[in-house]
């Protein structure tokens, strides 16, 4: 039986050549991306690229040939399936049967997918949008899994698929039009893609150019380490790192609903008891400082140029093993001289990161110290902060002591003490412009007004900040609480209305960024110099070992410090107690006692490492030696056995193998060797290194990371710690599918543009008649005058009917000019040069510039045009 | 393949072309409302070639044939060309048509005595009706252009057309023509009805038109005529239309709802008669237009359709895919 053929050989020629081969070109691209992401296609892209190709060229033969798809389809599903069996027959081990089977699967999954796709290259005309369209979303998909996005991904993720998607429904069209008949047949596809493929690479370029910025913005928005949305889209106290670290953010913008977690932060003892020496006073951990409100962006910001800066944040990470790192400056800064004492924190990081230094204010000194071996699968690093703190700051100091008489009477103490505290008059005046600004507008006169009213009766400072505490926690009519608690404060419905007046008025709930701008306003409009503070609140629940505190991530917080001349910032909380949830009670672990003293810590880099006997030299540059330093200008070798000692990072363990030739280490003795020996006067670092044993005892190195390295180990991090981020694909969908859809609904007007300025452009009558004849039809076409199958002269006539023009008489000449080698009069040449512009005008004005912009955006009208009828 | 036009000859086209006007307008005074229907008959005509007409009884057939003789034939038979009419009966034999041979008394032999087929202009009306020996005879001596009786041939007139109508095939009493005879004529048109307001105008001229009829001139004289059908064949031909004219009908052979194809001499007398209808357009070039207007007239009743639908659907599709091919054509 003979088999009739739909396509000639040129057209499936075309096909094979001009649709198949790019999209198998394609297909390898995307098969060799998608593998990296998937382990489950093994990484045979190569192998998978063949499935595919061999699908569609099959495919592309197959149904030029008048083959039915349902039937053969079905053909197809009945040999996969019997073959499956067959598989499942063949295979021996079930491990192998599993391989097989997926490897059957991925196989049949491309080649069918070529199937198709060879099918509706054949077949269907619409085919190759649905496909583009399916391209981009699976694209999507796969950048969606990416876990670093950043403008050049998003380049090389969609630039391919979409030049692909334009350049595939071209071509489609342009070989399902082709005249197949006419010489030169190459030449005509040819210079068409050459100046199709130019014109695509113009667009996507000036396209890309447009939206780079936004790609940036996007990428900075989602990529940048200030972001502090996490996966709900609510706001959090705390920003998770990309390797996996809690910090305290850097802005509090007061959003619609706080997100809190239950992660273990970090865990601290701090050395500040209350005066009968084991009641323990907890202190709240400071991390920055909140001084200037933007009043545009709703947001409390830090400042670099705060007048008198006393906030010492070193990174932690950054400092070696044992060596300390003291700012003086923070001390004169604080201009506290009453009731400061030095007080000696421990913090064991879990979750908090390498660089985030936390201390209670006001912290002067950091020194990175080991944790013991064996707490350090548990706690990452740890350091050392001493500060200067007021006996009058306590985490107890405004809260409810519930009943507790020493903290009562701790309390009325501290009130009274501050009560005597001098007035502003003496401050400097740069000083108290600076933490008394507030905005002056109508809605912060409100603010003006309520804190003078629950103020009238208070006289001090602390009375006054009392007052507002008082008015937080105070009743309303009915008995019930002014103020709630909540994490989801809801955002206030008129857009006018500033977020602070909307919960001090209208809402009266929210978290503690809420309470604390509000009280810092109140405060700032009563003329007290006053900021926010942020970090962790400190909540004592151990009785067992008292001074040890567990801070969790749902304790980030934000306090608001009142300055009182002589006895400098002191804390005040003003946020009322959550009602709804009863905290539960989280329980405290063991705390990472550590007893060692280091006797010896040398810091320098590692100049040869021999792992297999464990043993390590170094030169070294600094020398620590019984809490005495010594330095040198000529780093000396020093010849180490590491064989007991653990090896660390800031992020945890690492192992021997870590430390390469250059690497900047930091040893640590704990020996008894040195316990005995003290350093004397004469004592230099070389003098100490020569009368060490050889090699010398080390207990502990610890891993410090040059800037590359460090990068080059977080990007990694981040790699493998990335979630599916909903949100981002939305984005990107979103990106993508606009840049499609403006490019797709833009193209009738694109194609109109080409076609009239080839029409307007000056040629040789022929050529010009064609051009004009062409641009009118394109535009009647446009907008819904379709030829249908009209003759040429029927639809001049039915034209010149609707608008009035002269499109029957052009059309004669076009006719002649097309059909007949007779040459064209001067009043024929004169038509084809001046029809075209009045014809467009006389249209323009028959047809409503509405109507025009609608009609041209649609594609269909467009594709109308170029169809060619199918025989029926 | 463009045939320079020689300036002279282009004069004498533009008076060719007038006299076509001359005829259509001559024509149009007695028959209303049917300008496709003159333009397609003169097309065959000027296509040396013949047309059938099929329609209702009542549609103006005749009138529409005897109109067309008598503008190029004259009242006198002498002058013009020479113009039969012949009723075709269930009972008419072939001799009635080409003539017999007679036995001359005078002479003492057998003469032949011609018959009407000896015309220039011949209309055969109802030739459906007639039975299929007669039929033949007739297709034959149109397709032959001669007649042969025993041993001797007698050629027709150098100017011979036929005009031959039909009722609608379902009718009683009738010999449907089978496909290779219907393929003896260029043309088969429906009449049709006319529109309602040409109906109405005739209804309200109807002496006059009848009046018409009695008093039409003869506009075109043989000469004329025969140089018009010389004209045809320079009419120029672009070579894309050859092109169509070549798809249109292999497409007819492959199409699927289509079970006999158009021929080989189907192309070629569609190429003639798009040539005379050009020229009868009032052009010597042929376009699109003249392929859109001729493909159904000339090809449809040389088809035979799978059913009815097909028979309504599938000549115009192929017609409509060749269209597009030829309107997005760039020919510079």
């Amino acid at each position: 039986m003979q088999i009739g053929r739909i396509h000639s050989w040129k057209k499936v020629t075309a096909q094979l050549l001009l649709l198949a081969l790019p999209t198998i070109a394609l297909a390898v691209y995307l098969l060799w991306d998608v593998n990296a992401y998937y382990n489950l296609l093994q990484n045979r892209y190569q192998e998978q690229s063949l499935f595919f190709a061999t699908g569609i060229v099959t495919a592309i033969i197959f149904y030029a040939y008048r083959f039915r798809f349902i039937t053969t389809a079905a053909i197809l599903g009945l040999v996969y399936f019997a073959v499956y069996k067959f598989i499942d027959t063949l295979a021996v081990g079930e491990f192998d049967a599993f391989f097989i089977s997926v490897r059957f699967l991925t196989f049949a999954i491309l080649f069918s997918l070529g199937w198709v796709a060879g099918y509706g290259f054949s077949r269907s005309r619409y085919f190759t949008i649905f496909w583009s369209v399916f391209l981009l979303a699976m694209q999507i998909i796969v950048v969606s899994r990416t876990v670093a996005i950043n403008s050049n991904t998003l380049i090389f993720a969609f630039a391919p698929v979409l030049a692909y998607a334009f350049y595939v429904i071209y071509t489609a069209e342009l070989i399902r039009n082709m005249n197949e008949d006419e010489q030169g047949f190459t030449w005509f596809i040819g210079k068409r893609l050459i100046g199709f493929l130019m014109l695509a690479g113009v667009v996507l370029f000036a396209l890309l150019l447009v939206f780079q910025k936004d790609f940036k913005a996007i990428e900075q928005d989602w990529g940048g380490a200030q972001g502090g949305k996490d996966k709900g889209g609510k706001e959090s106290m705390t920003k998770d790192n990309k390797d996996g670290s809690v910090s305290n953010k850097d802005q509090m913008r007061m959003t619609s609903s706080l997100s809190k977690d239950k992660r273990l932060v970090f865990v601290a003892r701090v050395d500040n008891f209350f005066p009968d020496g084991k009641t323990p006073n907890p202190l709240y951990f400071t991390s920055r400082y909140y001084t200037r409100f933007d009043t545009l962006t709703q947001t409390f910001e830090t400042d670099d140029k705060i007048p008198s800066n006393d906030l010492f944040s070193p990174d932690p990470s950054k400092i070696p093993l044992y060596f300390a790192k003291t700012d003086s400056t923070v001390l004169t800064n604080t201009k506290a001289t009453k009731n400061r004492k030095v007080v000696t924190a421990d913090v064991y990081r879990v979750a908090l990161s390498p660089h985030e230094y936390l201390a209670p204010t006001t912290a002067f000194y950091c020194q990175p110290i080991a944790v013991e071996n064996s707490y350090k699968d548990q706690f990452k690093s740890a350091y050392r902060a001493k500060m200067w703190v007021s006996d009058l700051n306590s985490a107890y100091f405004i809260y409810n002591p519930a009943g507790n008489k020493q903290l009562e009477a701790f309390q009325e103490e501290r009130f009274l003490e501050l009560r005597s505290a001098s007035s502003y008059a003496g401050v400097d005046k740069m000083f108290m412009d600076y933490y008394t600004f507030m905005p002056r507008d109508e809605e912060y006169n409100r603010i003006r007004e309520l804190a003078t009213r629950i103020t009238k009766d208070a006289n001090t400072p602390v009375d006054k900040m009392v007052a507002i505490r008082n008015y937080f926690t105070s009743k309303d009519e009915f008995g019930q609480p002014l103020y709630r608690y909540s994490d989801n404060p809801g955002i206030p419905g008129l857009p006018s209305a500033s977020k602070l007046n909307y919960f001090l008025f209208e809402n009266r709930k929210g978290y503690c960024a809420y309470y604390a701008g509000a009280t810092l306003f109140l405060l700032r409009s009563l003329g007290i110099p006053s900021r926010i503070a942020a970090g962790f609140l400190t909540v004592d629940r151990s009785s067992k070992n008292p001074g040890w505190y567990w801070f969790y991530a749902d304790q980030a917080h934000a306090w608001v410090q009142l300055y009182f001349p002589g006895y400098g910032w002191i804390d005040f909380d003003t946020t009322v107690p959550d009602q709804n949830t009863q905290q539960a009670a989280q329980p405290d672990g063991t705390p990472p006692m550590n007893t060692q003293q280091a006797l010896l810590v040398a810091d320098g880099q590692a100049v040869s490492i021999d792992t297999a006997a464990k043993k390590v030299t170094m030169k070294v540059k600094k020398l620590m030696y019984h809490d005495e330093n010594f330095t040198t200008r000529l780093p000396k070798e020093f010849f180490m056995d590491v064989s007991l000692a653990s090896i660390s990072r800031d992020t945890g363990a690492a192992a021997l193998s870590d430390i390469k030739p250059g690497t900047n280490i930091v040893a640590v003795s704990f020996a008894e060797a040195y316990k005995t020996k003290k350093p004397t006067d004469t004592d230099s670092l070389e003098s100490i290194l020569a009368k060490s044993p050889k090699p010398a005892p080390i207990d502990e190195v610890k891993i410090m990371e040059t800037e590359e390295q460090k990068k080059d180990r977080q990007a990694k991090q981040e790699a493998a710690s990335k979630p599916f981020d909903w949100v981002k694909a939305a984005w990107i969908t979103l990106a993508v599918i606009g840049s499609f859809l403006v490019l797709l609904f833009s193209l009738p007007w694109l194609i109109w543009l080409f076609v009239s300025s080839k029409a307007r452009s000056g040629n040789t009558p022929k050529t010009k008649a064609y051009n004009v004849f062409n641009a009118s039809t394109y535009y009647l076409n446009q907008l819904g005058y379709t030829r249908h199958h009209q003759s040429p002269a029927a639809f001049a006539a039915e034209t010149d009917k609707t608008f009035g023009t002269d499109f029957s008489r052009f059309n004669n000449v076009y006719q002649k000019v097309k059909y007949s080698s007779l040459p064209l009069s001067s009043g024929e040449v004169e038509m084809v040069n001046q029809f075209f512009p009045s014809f467009i005008q006389k249209v323009k004005q028959r047809v409503p510039l509405k109507t025009r912009l609608s009609r041209f955006l649609n594609i269909y009208n467009t594709l109308h045009f170029f169809t060619k009828p199918k025989i029926k | 393949m463009d045939q320079p036009i020689v300036l002279e000859e282009s004069i004498q086209v533009d008076q060719a072309l007038e006299n076509i006007q001359r005829l259509i307008t001559n024509i149009e005074t007695v028959i209303r409302g049917k300008r496709h229907q003159i333009q397609f008959i003169l097309t065959a005509l000027l296509a040396k070639g013949h047309i059938l007409m099929e329609d209702n009884p009542g549609t103006g057939k005749t009138v529409m044939a005897k109109t067309l003789a008598q503008s190029i034939a004259g009242r006198s038979h002498e002058a013009g060309v020479n113009f039969k009419r012949i009723q075709f009966t269930p009972d008419l034999l072939p001799m009635d048509l080409i003539g017999s041979h007679i036995f001359d008394d005078v002479k003492k032999e057998f003469i032949f005595k011609r018959g009407p087929l000896f015309c220039n202009v011949l209309l055969a009306d109802e030739i459906n009706r007639a039975s299929p020996k007669v039929q033949s005879a007739l297709l034959e001596c149109m397709a032959e252009h001669q007649i042969t009786i025993g041993e001797t041939t007698y050629p027709l007139e150098k100017l011979f057309f036929t005009i031959a109508t039909q009722n609608p095939v379902e009718m009683e009493g009738t010999y449907p023509l089978p496909a290779a005879q219907l393929d003896r004529f260029f043309i088969k048109i429906v009449f049709g009805y006319v529109d309602e307001e040409t109906e109405l105008e005739i209804y309200n001229n109807y002496l006059g038109i009848a009046n018409n009829l009695d008093h039409i001139q003869q506009v075109l004289s043989m000469e004329e005529i025969l140089f018009l059908q010389n004209e045809t064949e320079k009419v120029q031909v672009h070579e894309e239309i050859v092109k169509a004219v070549r798809n249109i009908v292999w497409d007819t052979r492959r199409h699927i709802d289509i079970t006999l194809g158009a021929s080989t001499r189907s192309g070629i007398t569609f190429l003639k008669c798009l040539k005379a209808f050009a020229l009868v357009n009032g052009r010597t070039f042929v376009t699109e237009d003249d392929l859109q207007m001729i493909t159904s007239p000339v090809l449809d009743h040389r088809l035979i359709y799978r059913n009815k639908e097909a028979k309504a659907k599938a000549l115009s599709s192929i017609l409509d895919k060749e269209m597009s091919r030829l309107g997005k054509l760039k020919i510079l």
